[in-house]
């Protein structure tokens, strides 16, 4: 028994070894999972994870969808009423993508006022919240035209509107609008285009960004609320009084020594 | 390691080739795509091409239009949009929108009132009935919405931000800039009410 | 690879006391721990819950899908998603196309942009939000603008029942 279990483990080491030799992956690992992270206040700190488990999640049920999802104005309704009442696991796959979406816009605002107030954004974290918030527009933009892809009163009117305000922009209103149009009406241009910015245009920009966004987050390391230093801080404060009362009485010192010399 | 192997200068020559190469290759790969993703909306500013071919569409008879109030048409224009390649498959898509017509102030002209549906007018009446009604698109000026009559207040009003036009279509309250697109219209000889996809002050954009 | 001895642990020694000055003092946390296992038990357990109630929410409330797009409707009353009605109600409060273009495009790019820039806008060196009140007042109103427009526009929207202006 103990030899299998010791050949095991011998086994287990040779592959760890392989792996380590050519692609340093458990070197890698390890540096990424014993950095340091503050023990207090853990739980504020899940909402960056929260929020990536979400998108993945996107990711993966937006990826189903397109098995069944056709974005043309006549199959786009049809197609997702098919996916809602008749394919295994449909309402599941769909209602996921909407729910995540909707929770994903609450989980990532509530990141975003965690590291407002935790003062996180401040040097050298400058470029980390810039990227987080482009990908705080990136991901509303995202659950703005996905909405509209549903191609139903609802979502083709929120959409509507949307253009309509595009067309107000001073000089370039006309070209915007009809650009996001595909033309100088509603048709299946329009749906063409919708289904361009959310499948393909902003994933692709939105997934690098998620990956500098982690990047400079482990470059900097977390920064956590100020309560996570507060003895460090209190020991720093102690320390400065006593040197300030030390120089205190110094120069009382001194002014005696003088003033005895006098 | 790398400061070591920074000893190669930049030749002149190189930093020429590196400039123009690169600059001919962002020309080629950002160029016609600009022009491939920009080119129906180049198409509808600058040329003035419109999906809607140049038609008339019948919307109904002025008798249809009662008095003191807007009622709803809808109309279906051929629409030539990203199917129309001309090819064996190619088919003209359509789009049905709505138009909104009411008499000026909801008064009936007397002309119309003395006459049921199957009699004809002549050319000046016509002109006279053109002069008293009005033919409106129901998006509203503002975002575009469902504008719809209110027998309460008797008013056109817009659902989404209360955008609030009078029975002849002109803005009397609420955020829109304007009052209701005007169609291009004709009334035939027998009274039915002809539209163009085509509008008084210009494009609305969306219908 | 060192040997691993068995047995009680000899004392720790007593580490010589770290001199923490302003530049070395946000350098690691009061108790550091590290990313593995506890922060990764934390993120799998919220993640977890995410997890089902998406699942849940997906069979309970199933996802909208009203009639099909028609232009031509003429008692649809269309309403944004809940995230988007602040913005809704922030229409209506800018009448006329030249005010349009000022509170529906120019005004959301300047947030933006100053939300891009508020690293660079708060220089207060002081990281707790009791220390920073001009930046924590400053957000403070704006999630309060957001709330209220959200709260205003639910409101009309309630007082609005579909397809009967009239009421």
């Amino acid at each position: 028994m103990t030899r299998i279990r010791d050949r095991m483990a011998e086994r287990g080491r040779d592959v760890a070894d392989w792996l380590e030799e050519r692609t340093r992956l458990v070197s890698f690992m390890e540096k990424q999972l014993y950095e340091p992270t503050p023990r207090r206040g853990m739980w504020l700190y899940t909402l960056g994870s929260a929020t990536l488990f979400l998108i993945t999640i996107q990711f993966l049920t937006g990826i189903l969808l397109l098995f069944y999802y056709v974005p043309t104005t006549k199959d786009a309704w049809n197609s997702i009423y098919y996916i809602m009442h008749h394919v295994y696991f449909g309402q599941l796959i769909r209602g996921m993508h909407f729910w995540g979406a909707n929770l994903l816009l609450i989980v990532i605002g509530l990141h975003m006022i965690r590291t407002f107030l935790s003062g996180s954004y401040k040097p050298p974290r400058e470029m980390n919240w810039v990227v987080g918030v482009a990908l705080i527009i990136l991901v509303s933009l995202l659950a703005f035209t996905g909405y509209a892809l549903r191609w139903d009163q609802e979502g083709f009117y929120a959409w509507e509107v949307g253009m309509k305000i595009a067309s107000y922009t001073p000089l370039i209103g006309a070209w915007a609008v009809s650009l996001l149009l595909g033309g100088d009406t509603v048709g299946p241009a329009t749906l063409s285009r919708l289904f361009v910015f959310h499948v393909w245009l902003m994933p692709a920009i939105l997934a690098p960004l998620i990956g500098v966004h982690l990047i400079l987050l482990r470059l900097h390391g977390e920064f956590g609320a100020a309560f996570e230093y507060s003895e460090r801080l209190a020991k720093l404060n102690k320390r400065k009084q006593y040197e300030r009362m030390e120089e205190y009485f110094a120069s009382d010192e001194e002014e005696e020594e003088s003033s005895r010399g006098e | 390691m790398p400061e070591e192997l920074q000893k190669d200068p930049l030749t002149r020559g190189q930093f020429l080739y590196m400039g123009a190469v690169g600059t001919m290759m962002g020309l080629a790969l950002t160029v016609p795509p600009a022009f491939f993703i920009m080119d129906p909306a180049l198409k509808a500013t600058i040329f003035n091409r419109s999906d809607i071919p140049h038609v008339w569409r019948e919307i109904g008879s002025i008798f249809e239009v009662p008095s003191g109030e807007a009622t709803a048409f809808r109309v279906t224009f051929p629409q030539k949009q990203t199917y129309d390649s001309g090819g064996p498959n190619s088919r003209v898509g359509s789009l049905t929108e709505t138009a909104l017509a009411s008499w000026h102030d909801g008064k009936i002209p007397d002309l119309v009132k003395k006459r049921s549906e199957g009699a004809t007018f002549s050319k000046s009446e016509v002109r006279t009935l053109e002069k008293n009604i009005n033919v409106m698109s129901n998006a509203c000026t503002h975002m575009g919405c469902p504008v719809r009559w209110d027998s309460v207040h008797h008013q056109i009003v817009c659902p989404c931000h209360g955008g609030i036009y009078t029975i002849n279509g002109m803005h009397v309250g609420g955020p829109p800039p304007h009052g209701l697109w005007r169609y291009v219209f004709r009334i035939r000889e027998d009274g039915i009410i002809e539209v163009r996809h085509k509008w008084v002050q210009g494009t609305p954009w969306i219908v | 690879m060192a040997e691993i001895k068995r047995g009680q642990a000899k004392p720790a020694e007593e580490e010589e006391e770290e001199i923490i000055t302003e530049d070395n003092v946000f350098e690691h946390y009061d108790e550091p721990q590290g990313f593995f296992p506890n922060q990764v038990m934390a993120d799998l357990t919220v993640s977890f819950a995410l997890l089902v109630i998406t699942i849940i929410l997906a069979y309970a409330v199933p996802a909208d899908l009203v009639e099909p797009m028609d232009i031509s409707t003429t008692d649809y009353v269309p309403r944004p998603e809940w995230f988007f009605f602040f913005l809704d109600q922030w229409l209506i409060y800018f009448p006329g196309a030249a005010l349009v273009a000022f509170g529906d495009i120019a005004m959301p790019i300047i947030f933006a942009i100053v939300l891009f820039a508020i690293p660079w806008l708060d220089r207060e060196p002081a990281y707790s939000p009791a220390r920073r009140p001009y930046m924590v007042v400053l957000g403070f109103l704006v999630i309060t603008a957001i709330v209220l427009n959200l709260f205003l526009s639910m409101v009309r929207i309630l007082n609005f029942p579909g397809g009967s202006p009239a009421g």
